[in-house]
């Protein structure tokens, strides 16, 4: 019986030595393929350093893509919102522009000897810049706020003085209230109004309001927020007294603003795509063109998007 | 003598001795219009006999050739075809005709006289075109000149008449016009490059065949609310059964940009949704602009009172006076009722060119009563 325990016990413990050594094996083996995996990798990377650069590009491209998105997201909202602080905006627009254009021509030479890192380095100061338009933005923003609040002040102490005695304007007032848009998708911008002399076949520009047989206007409109694909612009040219210009009565009509009714001297109905500069132009035939100072305002979806003064001696 | 004829006589006799006071009297203020470029237009119409007064113009915009200096019309009432209504007719061409020739100085040659189309539809549905030719024949005795050219216009030539009086010519291949009238609406287009062949559009429906449509089936509830309820059945039977069909059948929708509206609506519409653009001929609309007034006229007629929309005249805009008078006008030869009903007939129509991806642009006429005519004038003086 003994001996037959103690055979018992000596196949355990060799079975043991067997598992172990096996275990041990194993381990070792790994511990060998990993260390050889390691050098295989090494190898072809310093054998082709092209590759790697241009992995490093794709990468500095990829990062340099998310920043352009994020900032052209940001730029749209910025244009549009933008008023007071246009000029340090416009600055900071500019380096903006500059430091996109030096890293697109870094990245767009696919030598191997490029200075990538110079790259990165412009990339994260691109960043930079993007994050400060973000605050520009909100400043904007913020004055929009207070401006908004302000307003809203003087409108209510009116109200209380009674100071808008004609109900007329109480009316538009209250119109104006419930109208929704508050901003324009669109920006007008380079508006001209030019006085027109017919001197034989020949067009010459004047400013003797005497000499005038026409007024030509032209103006240039950029949306970068909405994806319009047909839009319409109405243009109010005001004569020195007051009164809106007009070619016929098939060109005029009225349309809806926050402040009521207005008459238009010619309206655009255009195809659009987002992001282009359209120039919109027009002609105002009118009888008489009299000295005085000559108002072109324009109009999209009624609120007033640019406005210029031309004045004819 | 029966005592009928003695009345009518004495009716014709005083009806004679008022209008030639009244003309007189006028006569202090009248000027004279000797100039070549002035022209009469006399028209002889279903309600009565018209003079226009027209200055033919230099085209160097885009609005309608000609001015309107004067605009006069004595009821008549020559469809009834009645002996009264036939002197009154023929007394009141007389009349006009001397006005045009003595008292505003306009040459013989540059007076033109016309039968309107509805005058001659009538006429000839009645087999009383022999009232038209002896008309023509004791007004060419009358007047002393025989060899004198009275036209009796088609219904055909008028629309083409009255599209080439209404539209300028920068426009006059892309516009659809449409005459609504009281008792049925005509119109067309050219669908061509010239001005021979013209597409009639005719519709059996007008403002007042709408509204009188409407009036019979109201029942005992007289209310605006019902009469709004059954103009909008009518508006449908109309719009399913003949307007779809009419457009359709026109060909229009692709060749024409712009769809101007005449007749009497449009002048009455025009002057009421747009009074800042008083001194305008023609105004542009949109559908949505004209469906807003007729639901706001339905709910609130005072809104369109000659007090409330000189209250509401934008600064700068339009003479308040002229304005006033011109609302207080419409109001006086529209009600609330008629406006709704005209309204909601050229909703139906504006609405077979109101696409979801194709919009066009739409037009109320304000002169088109004299369209035709002046176009006729124009025609003529240009042989």
């Amino acid at each position: 019986m003994r001996d037959t325990k103690s055979l018992l016990l000596l196949l355990v413990s060799l079975l043991l030595v067997v598992v172990s050594f096996i275990l041990i094996w194993t381990w070792g083996y790994s511990y060998y393929k990993n260390n050889s995996n390691t050098i295989s990798d090494i190898k072809p990377a310093a054998a082709d350093t092209a590759l790697m650069v241009n992995r490093l590009k794709d990468s500095l491209q990829k990062e340099f893509n998310a920043t352009l998105q994020e900032l052209d997201l940001q730029l749209s909202t910025t244009v549009s919102q933008t008023d007071s602080l246009k000029t340090e905006l416009d600055t900071k627009l500019a380096e903006f522009y500059r430091l996109r254009n030096e890293i697109a021509a870094i990245l767009k030479n696919r030598n191997t000897g490029n200075n990538f890192s110079e790259a990165r380095q412009k990339i994260s100061e691109l960043q930079t810049r993007v994050a400060d338009l973000k605050d520009k933005n909100q400043d904007v923003e913020k004055e929009n706020k207070k401006l908004d609040e302000v307003l809203t002040q003087l409108g209510n102490t009116e109200k209380a003085n009674g100071k808008n005695a004609k109900n007329g304007i109480a009316v538009k007032s209250s119109t104006a209230e419930k109208s929704s848009p508050v901003y324009s998708v669109f920006t007008a911008s380079d508006l001209r109004l030019a006085a027109i002399m017919n001197a034989g076949e020949k067009e010459t520009e004047t400013n003797v309001a005497e000499k005038t047989d026409q007024l030509e206007g032209s103006f240039t409109v950029v949306n970068f927020n909405s994806q319009f694909t047909n839009a319409e612009m109405m243009v109010v040219v005001l004569g020195p007294d007051g009164r809106v210009l007009k070619n016929s009565s098939w060109d005029s009509g009225t349309f809806n603003t926050p402040e009521g009714k207005k008459v238009y001297s010619s309206k655009f109905n255009f195809s659009y795509t987002m992001g282009e500069a359209k120039r919109l132009a027009f002609t105002l035939k009118t009888a008489a063109i009299a000295s005085g100072n000559y108002t072109m305002e324009v109009y999209h979806n009624g609120l007033l998007i640019g406005k210029m003064v031309k004045t004819l001696t | 003598m029966p005592g009928c004829i003695k009345k009518r006589i004495l009716l014709t006799t005083f009806l004679l001795i008022f209008t030639g006071l009244l003309l007189t009297a006028q006569n202090n203020a009248i000027q004279k219009y000797g100039k070549a470029n002035v022209f009469a237009g006399l028209e002889v119409g279903s309600k009565g006999v018209k003079l226009s007064l027209i200055e033919l113009l230099n085209k160097e915009t885009d609005d309608a050739d000609f001015k309107i200096l004067k605009d006069t019309t004595i009821n008549t009432d020559f469809i009834s075809f009645t002996q009264p209504t036939y002197q009154a007719t023929l007394n009141a061409m007389n009349i006009l005709y001397d006005v045009a020739a003595k008292q505003y100085d306009i040459p013989a040659v540059n007076i033109f006289t016309a039968i309107s189309s509805g005058v001659h539809i009538q006429a000839e549905k009645e087999e009383k075109l022999g009232w038209i030719d002896q008309l023509i024949n004791s007004f060419k005795y009358i007047i002393n000149e025989p060899d004198r050219k009275v036209t009796v216009i088609d219904i055909k030539e008028e629309a083409r008449l009255s599209h080439l009086g209404i539209i300028p010519e920068a426009r006059r291949y892309k516009t659809f016009l449409i005459d609504i009238g009281s008792g049925n609406t005509k119109g067309g287009y050219f669908p061509y490059s010239d001005t021979k062949t013209f597409k009639l559009f005719e519709l059996t429906w007008g403002t007042k065949s709408v509204a009188n449509a409407t009036e019979k089936i109201m029942g005992n509830d007289k209310t605006t609310e019902n009469y709004t309820n059954q103009l909008s059945r009518v508006l449908d039977g109309a719009e399913d059964k003949e307007i779809v069909y009419a457009v359709n059948l026109s060909g229009a929708f692709p060749k024409s940009d712009n769809i101007a509206f005449s007749g009497g609506i449009a002048w009455a519409v025009a002057n009421l949704i747009a009074p800042e653009l008083n001194e305008n001929s023609v105004i542009p609309v949109s559908y949505e602009e004209v469906m807003e007034f007729s639901e706001k006229l339905a709910k609130n007629p005072g809104l369109y009172s000659d007090q409330q929309i000189v209250k509401n005249l934008a600064p700068n805009t339009a003479d308040p006076v002229k304005t006033a008078k011109d609302v207080k006008q419409v109001n006086k030869v529209f009600d609330q009722r008629s406006l709704l009903s005209g309204t909601g007939l050229m909703l139906k129509i504006m609405r077979q060119f109101d696409g979801v991806f194709e919009r066009k642009q739409f037009f109320l006429v304000k002169n088109g009563s004299v369209g035709w005519i002046s176009a006729f004038v124009n025609l003529n003086a240009g042989k």
